[in-house]
């Protein structure tokens, strides 16, 4: 009876800590995420001339390419990942793509709380993302990595918001502009002139809303995408440097310039410029409603230029559309041929690797950060570039809608950032809070900037601290 | 055998793992929340302790009040709307001869769906272009609402939305409740010359009302948890019109790695939710005699 019991006791123990072990089993690959590659002795030659024996390891690649506009961007990171996959003996690349603002607001912050961010994924820089993983040790510092591979010098002027005291955490895959698409099929009905003085972008407006066709499509759900313009309006009616001053204190959200642009923003919406019920619409159906000829102009950035190709989504407006910048503003101060020019999105790496993940990450970033893909970006897809290009590689552009982009870009006298790669990110967040109120009629002009401002104060003397 | 089943330490052994696995995916989690609710973790750095600063900014926070007002709306359509029509659409089902059985069906249908595909498919009637409300609207030469992109619609679809989906679960619960009282009682009542309606609202009322009760207490429960059918269909919006508290709660602590302060709002939901049930229990549950028949 004794020894029964005895055994009864053991199965149950042993059943206890087999469960007990099964929680602990559950956290451990999610926090360490390495375990098959770091499982590999660590005494195998790192330059293995014989693949065959390489040990096998996986690595995870956090993409937002999804979906029939992102296709051609797909395309390049299938091409990198393949190259680079060939090159590194062993590696398998498990590719994870994840819609933009789900990754960036959701998925991302997650998992870089818990620790366990993929091995490489898309971010985009600024104070509320890569800086803010970057001094939380989350992020791989790439100085070494671009130093030995020769490609410190190779980028444009576009580094800083990715970088934290001088150090380089993620990498802009390119460069976008926000201005305004127009469908030039309707344009043209009308007997409209391109929008290229305010005048002119004023009357087509007024003309497109007595047609019954609304012009300017947005989609607001996500309030980043009335922030696009509301951006732009700020640049031009505020000056150029204003947007870069909210974080030092040199401007102010509540100063009269910026609250003007907000007041321009309600004027429009008053009048009837935007799509009704642009609250509930999302990012997609801006471009949906754009493509069927029910909007006349969106203010969108340029990366959607490749949605208009012959095989792609926007395909039935095909060559149907032009892009300009916002034309001056009567009232405007500073340079009015200045635009906006955004390098916010690129890669970043975890920090936590073993070094057959940096060979792969060394590997990748030479792949993905090359002459040849940063003109396909350009060619295939409409990203401007962010590192520096001939020439002639430029002189390759044919699609009209790129080429428009770059003659924009040319003939600003300044660019200035989008300021949601300049603010914090409670910032950030109060401004798509407070514009969306705006929109819906609940808070003035005046009372969005001051609560936005106060945020603002908040956050900067929390940074001073 | 049988020593060893009457020995205590045996049963403790058998339950040692499932205590142990609550511990760890129960206990643990609720003690550590409390603590985080009291800290401005940010899920990156090291939470530092900041008292009841949390609490305090969340009375504050106006969105967070106006939230919470919205679940309290919430509440009231499900206690006074919902569950008024509950009752009627399960004496009006309980009392069909014929098809009783698909009827039962088709009002549990919904609440066996998921709340995303039910989100996308009222997505789609409520579409301003091409829903189907807006397309009857037309009919009357209405013209097209912006049902959930405008503030004043927004909950009102969101109410619907939510009643569609769980007026079913409820009604089977108390058509249970209705076909369990015997045939007796109302035959008696047919003889003594009482109309359907009095019969349905002086004897078979009266007979479910625990049923009811139970209702209710989960209708309230269920109005300050909801915020999947939120999330999906307008994500707050627009401008925060149709935000409840668990939405604010894990847009603050998931989208803008608020985590301390998400913590502190999940307590405050988890207090909210307490008191108000623990409420209706003692003021209204508690004072019913039991019935027996």
């Amino acid at each position: 009876m004794k020894k029964k019991l005895t055994s009864v006791l053991a199965a149950a123990v042993a059943l206890a800590a087999l469960l007990a072990g099964c929680g602990g089993g559950g956290n451990e690959p999610a926090a360490s995420g390495s375990s098959p590659a770091s499982e590999s002795p660590p005494a195998s030659p790192s330059e293995s001339p014989s693949p065959a024996k390489a040990e096998n390891f996986t690595m995870s690649l956090r993409h937002i390419q999804i979906g029939e506009p992102q296709k051609f961007r797909k395309a390049i990171l299938d091409d990198v990942v393949k190259k680079t996959e060939e090159e590194v003996p062993g590696l398998k690349f498990e590719l994870d793509g994840v819609e933009d603002s789900v990754n960036r607001f959701t998925k991302l912050p997650a998992e870089m709380a818990a620790g366990n961010p993929p091995k490489i994924m898309s971010i985009f820089g600024g104070a509320g993302d890569t800086q803010k993983y970057a001094k939380a040790g989350r992020l791989l510092d790439l100085t070494p990595i671009l130093e030995e591979l020769g490609l410190k010098d190779k980028f444009l002027n576009v580094l800083d918001p990715f970088s934290v005291d001088g150090k380089v955490y993620g990498l802009p895959i390119g460069g976008n502009t926000e201005g305004i698409f127009y469908n030039t099929e309707i344009f043209g009905k009308y007997g409209l002139n391109p929008p290229t003085t305010w005048d002119d972008l004023i009357k087509a407006a007024d003309t497109l809303k007595e047609n019954g066709i609304t012009p300017f499509a947005v989609g607001s759900k996500g309030a980043w995408v009335p922030n696009m313009t509301i951006n732009t309006f700020i640049g031009r009616l505020a000056g150029p440097e204003t947007i870069t001053g909210f974080t030092t204190g040199a401007s102010k959200w509540n100063s009269p310039d910026v609250v003007a642009a907000y007041t321009l923003y309600k004027e429009w919406v008053d009048k009837g410029y935007f799509t009704k019920g642009e609250l509930g619409k999302e990012y997609g159906d801006m471009l949906n409603d754009f493509v069927a000829g029910k909007a006349g102009m969106m203010f969108d950035g340029s990366w959607r230029s490749s949605a208009f190709k012959n095989d792609a989504v926007g395909a039935a407006v095909a060559g149907k559309v032009a892009f300009v910048s916002l034309p001056p503003l009567p009232n405007g101060k500073g340079d009015q041929t200045s635009v906006n020019a955004n390098y916010g999105e690129g890669y970043g790496f975890s920090s936590d690797m073993n070094e057959n993940e940096l060979k792969a990450v060394k590997a990748f970033i030479k792949n993905m950060y090359s002459d040849e893909m940063q003109l396909r970006g350009l060619l295939e897809d409409g990203v401007l570039p962010s590192m520096k290009l001939s020439e002639e590689s430029i002189a390759q552009v044919s699609d009209p809608i790129v080429k428009q982009v770059l003659d924009v870009l040319n003939g600003a006298g300044v660019t200035f950032p989008h300021f949601d790669s300049v603010v914090q990110s409670k910032v950030y967040t109060e401004t798509e809070t407070q514009l969306q109120k705006l929109i819906a009629g609940k808070a003035t002009p005046q009372q969005v900037a001051d609560a936005i401002q106060k945020v603002q104060d908040e956050e900067n003397a929390a940074a001073a601290k | 055998m049988k020593n060893a089943l009457r020995n205590p330490y045996v049963y403790v052994a058998f339950i040692l793992p499932t205590i142990a696995l609550y511990f760890l995916f129960f206990i643990y989690p609720m003690i550590m929340s409390v603590y985080y609710g009291f800290t401005d973790w940010d899920g990156l750095n090291k939470p530092n302790f900041i008292g009841s600063d949390n609490f305090a900014t969340a009375f504050r926070d106006p969105e967070f009040r106006s939230s919470m007002l919205n679940n309290v709306y919430i509440l009231l359509f499900s206690c006074c709307v919902q569950v008024p029509l509950i009752v009627v659409f399960s004496l009006v089902i309980s009392s069909v001869k014929r098809l009783q059985g698909f009827y039962k069906t088709t009002v549990f249908m919904p609440s066996i769906l998921s709340t995303s595909v039910i989100g996308i498919l009222w997505g789609y009637i409520y579409d301003p272009d091409v829903g189907l409300l807006n397309n009857l609207l037309k009919l009357f030469g209405a013209g097209p609402i912006y049902w959930l992109a405008e503030s004043k619609w927004a909950m009102l679809s969101i109410l619907i939305t939510n009643a569609w989906q769980w007026m079913g679960f409820y009604i089977v619960l108390i058509l249970a409740a209705i076909l369990a009282i015997p045939k007796e009682i109302d035959e008696a009542a047919r003889i003594d010359g009482a109309s359907g309606a009095q019969r349905a609202w002086h004897l078979t009322v009266p007979l479910i009302k625990p049923v009811v009760n139970v209702v209710i207490m989960l209708s309230i429960a269920g109005a300050l948890r909801v915020v999947d059918i939120v999330l999906v269909m307008t994500g707050g919006g627009p401008a925060g019109a149709t935000e409840v508290m668990a939405s604010y709660m894990v847009n603050k602590a998931i989208k803008y790695g608020e985590y301390g302060y998400g913590t502190a709002l999940a307590i405050i939901i988890f207090v909210f939710a307490l008191v108000l049930t623990a409420a209706y229990q003692i003021l209204f549950a508690r004072r019913q005699e039991r019935l027996e028949y």
